[in-house]
C-alpha cells in the first residue's frame, strides 16, 4: 500500500464524485428526512387539537390562548381564511371573535360566537379545544376554580417521544446511504467503464483503489452523520467517543458498500441488491421505534452494533465501559468484512487483468 | 408490430433486477405497510374516575362530545384500569368521597383531586386533562358563562366515524407504485436511447409512431395494472371502481409522459434517479396534504398530479361519484394530454 498513490486515487474520486447525483443525494437525503421528521413529529403529529382565530379586536381570549400549552393556536387575517384552513384540515377548529367579543364576555350579556370545524377532525380534539376555550373564557371572567389539582405519575414506563425514537433510523440513514451507496457505485461504474483495468495496468494496486474509495466513503458517513446528530442536538458528553464510535460505523458500511460493489455486476444489479437488504441494514432502528419488542432481537443484525453505540453515547451519555462490548463486536464485523473483501479483491483481480 | 414492441418492452423492464424487485417486492411490502396499520381511530378521551358519582345523564353528555369518564368502585380498581395488563385508560381522576354533593352544595372543595397519568403519557398532553377536570369541577358547581357557539362544520362531518390513517395512505400507495413505475420506463428508455437500439429497431419496417405508441402502452400498462392491482387488494375498488380505474388510467398516462421527459433527458439509471427523484418528490407533494391534513396549501393544485389524489381520496374515502369529481377527472386528462404531447416531442428530439 502506497500511501500517496491511495490520497491521488482519492482525491480522483472525490472530484468525480462531488458532482455526482448520489454523492449530493447521500448527504441530503437524510437532512431532508431529519427536517421532515422534525417537521412531522413536532406539530402535525404532536397529538395536539389545533385552533385557528380570528381576532377582529385583540381580544383577551385570543392572548390567552396563545400561552396555552394543550392546543396549537393558529391565527388568521379573515373569515374566509378561517374557513379555507378549517377545509383543508390546517385547523380541527376555526373562531371567529367579533371586535365587542371581550366587552359582551365581562358585561355578561348573551354572546354567540361562531366556531367552524373541520369535518374530519377528531371528536376527542372538539372536546378538548370547546374545554380549552371555556376554561378560558372562566379565566377571563374571574371565576375562581373550585377545586386544587395534583398530579400522580403511576408505573414505571418510560416515555420517548416519536422524534426520539426515529433518530436511530435517520443516523443509520447518514451512515450508510453514504457510507456504502458511494463506494459501492463507484466501483461498479469503474468496472462498468473498464476504467478499474486501466488503473490496473499503472503501479497502483486493487488493494490502493479500494482503500481510496473506502477513505471516501468513511469521511462522507462520518461527516453525514455528525450533521445529523448536530441538527438533532445529540452530541451527548462524549464527543471524542461518539466521533470514534460513528468512524468505526462508517467504516461498517464502507466495507458493505465495497464488497456489493465487488459482486454486482452493473448498477441495475447493486440497486437490486441493495434494496433487497434494506431491511436487514435497518431492522435496528425499526426496532428502536417500538420498546416493547425484545431487545435481544436487535443482537442479531450486524448495524446493531453500529447503531446502538452511537444511540448510547449521544442519547443516554454512555461512557465508553457501557458500549465495550458493542464495540468490540463492532471492530470484529469490520475484521470479517475486511477479510471477505480481501478474498473478493483477489478475484476481482483475476478478472479485471 | 406494436405488440411485439410491446412485449419486448416489458421484457426488457422486467429483467432489470432493480426495478423487477422494486415492483413485485414493492406491491407486496405496500399491502403489508396498509394492513398492519390499525384500521381504527381512538376517537375518544378515556379516563377513569373514583367514587363514581357523576350523574348518569351528565356521563351520557360528555361521551357524546368525546370524553368517556369510566367510573370505578374502589382507588384500586382505578389504578388497576391503568396497568398494563388492563390498560384501559392512562388517565383517572381520584376525587374525595361525597365530591359531586360537596361541590354542588359549597361550590368547592376542601379536599385535592387527583389526576393520575400513566408513565408513559406525554407531558405535552397532560394540561389537557387539568383543564378538563377543572371545567368538570365548574360545571358541577354550577357556575356558567354566558356564551353560545353556533357549529359550521366545514367539509364532510366525520364525528364518531373518522378516517383511520391506513384511508388516507390509499393515495400516496397508488402514487409510490407509479413513481416507480415511472423510473422504471425512464431507465427502459433511456438505456435504449444510449444503446442506440431504438435506431436499430427504426432500420425495420417499425416507424417512430409505433415506437412511442409501443413506449406509451408499455408504460401505462405497467404502471395502471400495478396501480389498480394494488388499489383493488387494499380494498380500494369497493366503492366506484370504475371511477377510481378511470383516475389510475389518467394518472398512468400522466407518469408515462413524465418518464418520456425523464428518459429522454438521462443516460443511465444514475442519471434517471437524478432526474426522476426531484420530479417525484414534487408529484408526490399533494399526497402529504392528505396523509398529513393541513401540511399544505392550496398552491398544490398547480401540480398535476393533486387532481388524481384529490379524486382517489375523495371517491374512496367520501364516496364520492363521477358528479362530485367530473372536474378532476377533465383537468387531469388535460395535464396528461399536455405532458404527453412534451414527452414526445423531447423523445422526437433525443431519436434524431
Amino acid at each position: 500500500m502506497n500511501l500517496k498513490r491511495i490520497i491521488t486515487l482519492f482525491w480522483r474520486d472525490f472530484r468525480q464524485g462531488a458532482r455526482g447525483f448520489l454523492f449530493i443525494f447521500s448527504i441530503v437525503t437524510p437532512i431532508v428526512v431529519s427536517l421532515i421528521l422534525s417537521l412531522v413529529f413536532g406539530t402535525i403529529f404532536s397529538g395536539k387539537p389545533r385552533l385557528g382565530i380570528v381576532d377582529e379586536g385583540g381580544s383577551e381570549l385570543a392572548r390567552r390562548a396563545h400561552a396555552l400549552s394543550s392546543v396549537i393556536v393558529k391565527d388568521y387575517d379573515s373569515k374566509q381564511a378561517l374557513i379555507d384552513a378549517a377545509g383543508r384540515g390546517a385547523i380541527d377548529v376555526g373562531m371567529l371573535l367579533p371586535a365587542t367579543f371581550d366587552q359582551d364576555v365581562r358585561a355578561n350579556t348573551e354572546t354567540e360566537i361562531v366556531v367552524y370545524v373541520w369535518g374530519e377532525s377528531l371528536v376527542k380534539d372538539r372536546a378538548i379545544i370547546v374545554t380549552v376555550i371555556s376554561r378560558t373564557l372562566r379565566a377571563m371572567l374571574g371565576q375562581a376554580v373550585p377545586i386544587n389539582i395534583v398530579t400522580e405519575t403511576v408505573g414505571t414506563a418510560e416515555s420517548i417521544p416519536w422524534q426520539e425514537r426515529l433518530l436511530p433510523l435517520v443516523v443509520l440513514l447518514a451512515v450508510f446511504v453514504g457510507g456504502f451507496l458511494v463506494p459501492a457505485t463507484s466501483l461498479v461504474e469503474e468496472r462498468q467503464r473498464r476504467t478499474l483495468t486501466a488503473v490496473s495496468t499503472t503501479p497502483a494496486t486493487l488493494g490502493e483503489v479500494f482503500a481510496a474509495k473506502g477513505l471516501l466513503g468513511v469521511l462522507l458517513s462520518t461527516l453525514t452523520g455528525l450533521i445529523i446528530l448536530a441538527m438533532n442536538s445529540a452530541f451527548g458528553t462524549r464527543p471524542a467517543l461518539l466521533l470514534l464510535t460513528l468512524v468505526l460505523a462508517a467504516a461498517m458500511a464502507t466495507l458493505i458498500g465495497l464488497i456489493l460493489g465487488a459482486v454486482n455486476k452493473d448498477i441495475n444489479a447493486l440497486f437490486a441488491t441493495v434494496k433487497s437488504m434494506g431491511i436487514l441494514l435497518y431492522a435496528p432502528a425499526i426496532l428502536y421505534m417500538f420498546p416493547n419488542i425484545p431487545k435481544w432481537i436487535g443482537y442479531l443484525f450486524p448495524t446493531y452494533y453500529a447503531i446502538s453505540p452511537i444511540i448510547a453515547i449521544s442519547r443516554d451519555n454512555a461512557v465508553l465501559a457501557d458500549v465495550a462490548l458493542e464495540l468490540g463486536v463492532l471492530l470484529a464485523l469490520i475484521a470479517v468484512l475486511i477479510g471477505v473483501l480481501a478474498l473478493l479483491s483477489n478475484r476481482l483481480k483475476l478478472r479485471e487483468l | 408490430m406494436i405488440r411485439a414492441l410491446v412485449t419486448k418492452d416489458i421484457t426488457l423492464f422486467f429483467r432489470n433486477q432493480f426495478f423487477a424487485i422494486v415492483s413485485v417486492l414493492g406491491l407486496v411490502a405496500y399491502a403489508a405497510v396498509y394492513f398492519l396499520m390499525p384500521k381504527t381511530v381512538d376517537d375518544t378521551l378515556t379516563i377513569g374516575i373514583y367514587p363514581p358519582e357523576i350523574p348518569a345523564v351528565f356521563l351520557e353528555e360528555t361521551a357524546d362530545s368525546g370524553i368517556v369518564f369510566v367510573p370505578k368502585d374502589s382507588e384500586e380498581a382505578l389504578r388497576a384500569g391503568m396497568s398494563a395488563q388492563d390498560n384501559e385508560y392512562n388517565v383517572a381522576f381520584l376525587f374525595p368521597e361525597g365530591w359531586v354533593r360537596t361541590l354542588a352544595l359549597s361550590h368547592a372543595l376542601d379536599q385535592d383531586v387527583t389526576i393520575l397519568f400513566t408513565s408513559d403519557f406525554p407531558d405535552e398532553l397532560k394540561e389537557a386533562y387539568v383543564v378538563i377536570l377543572e371545567e368538570l369541577s365548574y360545571t358541577l358547581s354550577g357556575q356558567t358563562i354566558n356564551i353560545s357557539a353556533t357549529e359550521e362544520v366545514v367539509g364532510q362531518d366525520l364525528a364518531g366515524d373518522p378516517l383511520a390513517a391506513r384511508e388516507r395512505m390509499v393515495p400516496l400507495l397508488a402514487m409510490i407504485v407509479l413513481m416507480v413505475e415511472t423510473m422504471g420506463l425512464a431507465s427502459l428508455i433511456a438505456s435504449e436511447v444510449e444503446e442506440h437500439t431504438l435506431q436499430a429497431v427504426l432500420t425495420t419496417p417499425v416507424r417512430i409512431g409505433h415506437l412511442f405508441l409501443s413506449k406509451g402502452i408499455t408504460g401505462v400498462t405497467l404502471a395502471f395494472v400495478q396501480s389498480a392491482l394494488l388499489v383493488a387488494v387494499i380494498g380500494g375498488l369497493r366503492q366506484a371502481p370504475l371511477l377510481i380505474l378511470a383516475a389510475l388510467l389518467l394518472g398512468s398516462i400522466l407518469v408515462t409522459a413524465v418518464a418520456f421527459l425523464i428518459g429522454s433527458s438521462s443516460k443511465d439509471l444514475l442519471s434517471v434517479m437524478a432526474w426522476a427523484v426531484p420530479v417525484l418528490i414534487v408529484l408526490a407533494i399533494p399526497t402529504f396534504g392528505i396523509v398529513f391534513p393541513g401540511a399544505t396549501t392550496v398552491w398544490t393544485r398547480i401540480i398535476p398530479t393533486y387532481y388524481l389524489v384529490d379524486t382517489l381520496h375523495k371517491v374512496v374515502n367520501f364516496g364520492a361519484g363521477w358528479a362530485d369529481v367530473w372536474q378532476n377527472l377533465l383537468i387531469l386528462l388535460g395535464f396528461s394530454a399536455g405532458f404527453t404531447a412534451l414527452g414526445i416531442l423531447a423523445l422526437r428530439r433525443k431519436y434524431r
